[in-house]
């Protein structure tokens, strides 16, 4: 433009002209010039306005438009769209200006706030049509242009369901644009019930696709709770001749486990139509399928192959039980009893414990300095160190340290005898086939009643732990042995193990059977009575809460009413504005113990949503309540809240941490520890590690424990703070001013450290970003170890294993390479502990930690001392076999990368892995599978379990962990020997094995 | 040359053709049929687009806004001159730099200021002058203007009145005659807040009427809440003047000695 006018003037004397066509060329250029001249405009704007209004004016819209922009000049947005709506298709919404950019963005919010509280007071909107036609007209040009995710955002938050689908199937990659609709709906829809709504259009759009996508299908359908659906895909899936199809039916199998929904799981297991025939050999896992047996008849009817299945039905008929093998049929029933196994988690569960018993690296040096230095009298102590065995073993079946050390073990009585039972359940964890056995010798015997009823009651509730969630075959022992007691330590035992074992399952009669313990109102049966009620009835929102909260205003007992409290509040789990009704009544309630259960229920109502509702409700008790325990647990419950966004907690709760209330110190240290657990973020350990070193015990003891969650599994190379923090456990432990609660929680936060033989991490979210049930509820029982110290097991509910299986179609597991694009070094094992001086060894409980990796030469020069040492002082042990098999281990490391162990060369970028291998969730962005590889991963996963398509079937398989473990039932000696010569045979690690555990002969 | 230029032109003529014969009503048609016609030409204001004919366009469209400002001036409608001044001034301001200088440029603003005189908006007009540069300011036709705004403030109305004798264009006249009534409002609301009451007769002398019927028919007209009583305009002060509100000084020094008071117990 050559000139430019100095003044509207001229142009807005033009408005006052007679003639239309003047007016409207006033208009035209006024609008061209708005952006300049609004000042002066502004003046005028009445003159425009009634133009606007002008029912004989042709060009009304124009004029609109021309206010509207005056109008957002002038800062009146409200004015402004008003206006602009009335500018009819003059608004023009893809044009590139700050004006159509925020009355857009003030469009969309109007009518998305307009949707919402109509949805909300279910009344149909009463929407301007004229503002519907600007969002449509947007969400139509979003589209178009192929912005589908903006259009996917606007169209949910508009409510607009049938715009959001439009964008789905129109996109240029719908599956993309799927998972992409389905993670914003569980990040951003904070109503359960939209979401729902949501989660049930992608599913429809999901199944109208020509090539679904089952895994995310099956997902969405989970949220929904819709068994019926994921078993028809899942049965399609097996059905069809392609022998990719079961896989993948597998592998949604294996995802749906990681959710660990029992109920949902068990129901669409049994929905799974039954084979025409069974095979000849029925290896069925679950008791219900013997009776379809029966009924194959009737299943033929409803079946595909319809020509197929009568002939074969009347041959049924005929032969009898004699198997007359439809090909697809026996492949179907073959396929159905995989998948039957993988759906009860039977499979993964197996597949876990051979991964951690083979993989086992836990330190029992450590352990053997935390009990050196522990007083005898102690007995605190002394059960620390039983559950930081337990917990440092979970899942592993190796219990050498307890066997070892047997008469210092019978040292725990009464209680703690209790939970050193108990502490068996932790270790053999997910042990299914065994577990009854193993427990056996404590078990109560009928008749007899000889054994002390704490090792019976720990044996019963370390049943439940060992079926944590997967119940079905000793829950009916479990009943059986609650109804044939009134011990009420053996029926605390009892309660909590039947609640674990049936968690979640809302099965009346095992309710009954506890709802008659607790009105026997004794406190310390009531307590577990309470527990156990709300873990059967996790996330149902059952009116059983009712009768549970009039029960708890009734009794005297606070632990009865501590129970129940937190029993009513696991019923809500996950429910969301569903349980606003119970939190409300629970909050306002007079006893401060029910409103503590009122902070558990808002937590868990509202686990992982980040909802900001629920933030402020809990923030407002942490700073507003008189109780003491009300606050700790209100802070506390803000980890839970938090967990799908870890990154917030440090920030929310920084304040509460330095607050002058030790509790509420000792809440913002768990609450930490919950949200961020396994991240090792570093804010989380900055905000922590001032309150390791607190001025009040119980904070110590929280903060250290909190410590170990967030550290677990993260090595020392990516945190120094990591071995910081070992060597100040350490120091506490062997301290012997120090108070009892933080050597407690020193002793325990050593456990946590180290889980699961090094190869758990704490989990509260699955990969799907769905949350895992199991390991919510287990962290916040585990939180209530305040109280009662045996429900520190619960953590071990939360502890998932960081490996990648990968699983050939005959769900074994075979060997086969693949890579981490990162220094091994990262995410290496800790380096086991060493003891500090080489000549005067003996009897000097002090011990070490071997630190840095620029240390890497000397260790390794070291390492070799000690294995010396290790044979020297293992000669005295019976067995020599272990020090050759640690020596072959050695060789073969030694072949698998070489480079890494010699002293000069730099440490190498990537490392081979080998299947099944540990990798920690930091590790897994760098997991690559290699191009050459002979399997291909079915879905892209980098841990978890991986069903994997073999591209070169002829050539012979190598399986790795075919080695079960073997029945710990028999001798110490024994198992210790199985599990070395095991580990020996295993697929080797790359990295340098840890030397032996070497022992001191005292 | 461009049909739709010439046309304008030839339609322009005609135009100024009728206004010299005082053909208002054939001038009106034409113009507005004019300015129609100008809003297809693209050089023009507020697009100045540089097209081949664009000087030349430029002055045939300022030349018509001359005349329908002249035009507005002879059919006496202040409405008409103001939109019409607005709609020339851009061709002074911005496209000034490209076009001849007009003949006509200081002449109207001139009487521009003489409208804003006329009609009492000093702001504007003040706002106007600034924009003019110096030299403009010397110009007879704005000085005048200025001069008259000067007398005016100062009161010297009889100044104001002598002026009309010495206008430096004869369009100034209808202004100035105007300017007679402006005057005369100012004077009136002036003694209305000086006065209680006057006499006819120097209230006549004073509003510069030269008989008592155009005094009383002024009244009728502008001032009707005046009352001609006994030989006497009555001014209505005394019923407009209700006393000023009082300042509620007690409570406010109690609440104030207050404050004070709790400041110190606080502190």
């Amino acid at each position: 433009m050559a000139t430019m006018v100095s003044s509207a003037g001229g142009l807005l004397a033009m408005l006052n002209e007679d003639h239309p066509t003047l007016k409207l060329h006033a208009l035209t250029n006024l609008n061209a010039f708005v952006d300049y001249f609004w000042p002066e405009i502004s003046t005028s704007v009445p003159i425009i306005e009634s133009l606007y209004e002008d029912e004989e004016f042709d060009q009304r819209q124009l004029a609109a438009l021309l206010v509207s922009k005056v109008f957002y000049y002038l800062g009146e947005l409200n004015d402004s769209l008003s206006y602009a709506l009335g500018a009819g298709p003059l608004f023009d919404v893809s044009e590139e200006s700050d004006y159509v950019h925020t009355l857009l963005a003030k469009a969309i919010d109007e009518y998305a706030s307009l949707k919402t509280k109509a949805a909300e007071s279910n009344k149909a909107a009463e929407v301007d049509p004229r503002l519907e036609a600007i969002v449509e007209r947007m969400l139509d040009k979003c589209i178009l242009d192929g912005r589908y995710q903006q259009a996917i955002g606007m169209a949910i938050e508009c409510r607009r369901l049938d715009k959001l689908e439009e964008a789905i199937t129109k996109s240029d990659n719908i599956h993309a644009t799927l998972s992409y609709c389905s993670n914003v709906s569980h990040l951003f829809v904070n109503r359960r019930e939209y979401r729902h709504e949501v989660l049930g259009l992608l599913v429809d759009v999901f199944k109208k696709l020509p090539s679904p996508d089952y895994l995310s299908i099956c997902q969405c359908l989970m949220f929904l709770d819709e068994p019926m659906g994921v078993a028809g895909i899942l049965e399609k899936l097996i059905r069809s001749e392609n022998e990719d199809d079961a896989l993948l039916a597998f592998q949604i199998a294996f995802d749906l486990i990681e959710n660990e929904h029992q109920a949902f799981l068990l129901n669409v297991r049994d929905r799974l139509t039954q084979p025409k025939y069974l095979p000849a050999e029925p290896v069925q896992p679950v008791s219900t399928e013997t009776e379809s047996a029966q009924d194959a008849t009737a299943a033929t009817t409803e079946d595909v192959q319809m020509a197929d299945g009568t002939q074969a039905a009347t041959e049924a008929a005929v032969t009898g039980s004699v198997p007359v093998v439809d090909p697809k049929e026996a492949t179907y029933a073959e396929r159905l009893t995989k998948l039957r196994g993988i759906l009860s988690g039977e499979t993964s569960i197996q597949l876990t414990l051979q991964f951690l018993y083979s993989h086992n690296k836990s330190d029992l040096l450590i352990l053997k300095t935390i009990k050196q230095s522990v007083e005898m009298r102690n007995s605190v102590c002394h059960s620390a160190t039983i559950y930081a065995n337990a917990i440092m073993h979970a899942g592993t079946t190796v219990d050498t340290f307890l066997r070892e050390n047997l008469d210092w073990l019978s040292r725990a009585t009464n209680w703690a005898k209790f939970s050193a039972t108990a502490g068996l359940g932790v270790i053999h964890r997910g042990h299914l086939q065994q577990g009854r056995s193993l427990m056996a010798p404590y078990l109560p015997q009928s008749g007899s009643g000889g054994g002390s009823p704490y090792s019976e009651g720990g044996a019963l509730y370390a049943l439940g732990l060992i079926h944590a969630n997967h119940g079905e075959g000793i829950k009916q022992f479990l009943r059986q042995s609650l109804s044939s007691t009134n011990v009420e330590v053996i029926q605390h035992g009892a309660c909590l193990g039947l609640g674990l074992a049936a968690l979640g399952t809302a099965d009346e009669d095992v309710f009954d059977d506890i709802k008659n313990v607790l009105y026997t109102d004794s406190a310390v049966a009531g307590e577990a009575a309470g527990i156990s009620m709300g873990l059967l009835m996790v996330g149902t929102a059952s009116e059983k809460a009712t009768e549970m909260v009039a029960y708890a205003h009734e009794t005297q007992h606070e632990k009865i009413i501590r129970g129940l409290a937190l029993g009513i509040a696991l019923t809500v789990y996950g429910r969301e504005e569903g349980a606003d009704t119970l939190i409300e009544q629970m909050t306002r309630d007079q006893d401060p113990i029910i409103r503590y259960g009122g902070m558990y229920a808002l937590a868990l109502a509202y686990s992982g949503t980040a909802n900001n509702k629920a933030i402020r409700q809990l923030l407002h008790f942490a700073v507003s309540d008189v109780s003491d325990d009300v606050r700790r647990t209100a802070v506390l419950g803000l980890g839970f809240v938090l967990y799908s966004e870890p990154e917030q907690t440090p920030r929310i709760v920084s304040l509460l941490s330095e607050s002058y209330n030790p509790h509420v110190r000792y809440g913002a240290a768990l609450a930490v520890g919950i949200s961020c657990a396994g991240t090792g973020m570093s804010e989380a350990i900055s905000l922590l590690e001032p309150l390791t070193s607190d001025v009040v015990d119980f904070v110590r003891q929280g903060a250290l424990i909190a410590m170990a969650m967030v550290m677990v599994q993260i090595s020392e190379a990516s945190d120094s703070r990591v071995g910081a923090f070992r060597r100040q456990l350490e120091k506490i432990i062997l301290d012997k001013h120090e108070d009892t609660m933080s050597k407690m929680g020193a002793i325990l936060a050593s456990g946590i450290l180290d889980a699961g033989g090094r190869n758990v991490t704490i989990k509260l979210l699955s990969k799907t970003r769905h949350d895992k049930m199991t390991a919510v509820v287990g962290l916040a029982v585990f939180s209530q170890f305040w109280y009662w110290y045996p429900l520190i097991y619960f953590i071990s509910l939360a502890f998932s294993p960081t490996a990648l299986i990968g699983l050939n179609y005959e769900l074994k597991v075979p060997r086969f390479e693949f890579l981490s694009q990162a220094k091994p070094s990262l995410f290496e094992y800790p380096r086991p502990t060493t003891v500090a001086t080489t000549t005067s060894a003996v009897k000097l409980p002090t011990a070490v930690l071997s630190t840095s990796v620029r240390a890497k030469a000397r260790a390794s020069k070291k390492e070799a001392d000690q294995k010396e040492k290790a044979e020297k002082s293992s000669a005295t042990e019976s067995t020599s076999g272990k020090v050759k098999s640690s020596s072959d281990k050695d060789d073969d490391s030694m072949q698998v990368d070489g480079p890494a162990e010699k002293k000069a060369e730099p440490e190498p970028s990537f490392e081979i892995l080998i299947n099944p291998a540990r990798v920690v969730p930091a590790q897994e962005k760098f997991i690559k599978f290699l191009d050459d590889s002979r399997y291909v991963p079915v879905k892209s996963a980098a841990s978890g379990f991986v069903l994997l398509k073999d591209l070169r079937p002829t050539e012979p398989e190598f399986l790795s962990l075919i080695d079960a473990p073997s029945s710990n039932a028999s001798t110490g000696g024994g198992s210790a020997t199985a599990q070395q010569g095991s580990a020996a045979s295993m697929a080797v690690d790359d990295e340098p094995q840890p030397p032996q555990a070497f022992e001191y002969t005292s | 040359m461009d049909p739709k230029l010439s046309e304008v032109s030839q339609m322009c003529e005609l135009f100024k053709a009728a206004l010299v014969r005082n053909d208002f009503e054939k001038c009106e048609t034409l113009l507005s049929q004019l300015k129609v016609l100008l809003t297809a030409f693209r050089s023009l204001p507020p697009l100045f687009e540089a097209t081949l004919n664009a000087v030349h366009e430029l002055t045939v469209a300022r030349d018509i806004y001359e005349h329908a400002v002249i035009l507005s001036v002879k059919t006496e409608d202040q409405d008409a001159f103001e939109r019409d001044f607005f709609q020339l001034k851009p061709y002074y301001t911005d496209a000034g730099d490209r076009l001849p200088q007009s003949q006509q440029e200081f002449p109207i603003l001139g009487l521009n200021l003489l409208r804003l005189l006329v009609q009492n908006r000093i702001a504007e007009f003040h706002t106007e002058l600034e924009l003019l540069s110096a030299s403009a300011l010397e110009n007879p036709c704005i000085k005048h203007a200025v001069e008259l705004e000067q007398s005016f403030m100062e009161g010297a109305y009889n100044r104001v009145l002598t002026a009309r004798q010495t206008v430096p264009h004869e369009t100034y006249v209808y202004f100035m005659d105007l300017l007679a009534k402006t005057v005369r409002d100012e004077i009136a609301g002036c003694s209305e807040k000086a006065y209680d009451s006057l006499s006819i007769n120097d209230a006549r002398q004073i509003l510069l009427f030269s008989s008592d019927q155009e005094l009383s028919g002024y009244i009728n007209e502008e001032h009707p809440e005046w009352e001609i009583k006994n030989g006497y305009v009555i001014f209505q002060k005394a019923k407009e003047s209700a006393p000023c509100k009082e300042i509620p000084s007690l409570q406010l020094i109690t609440q104030t000695l207050s404050y004070a008071r709790e400041l110190e117990r606080i502190v």
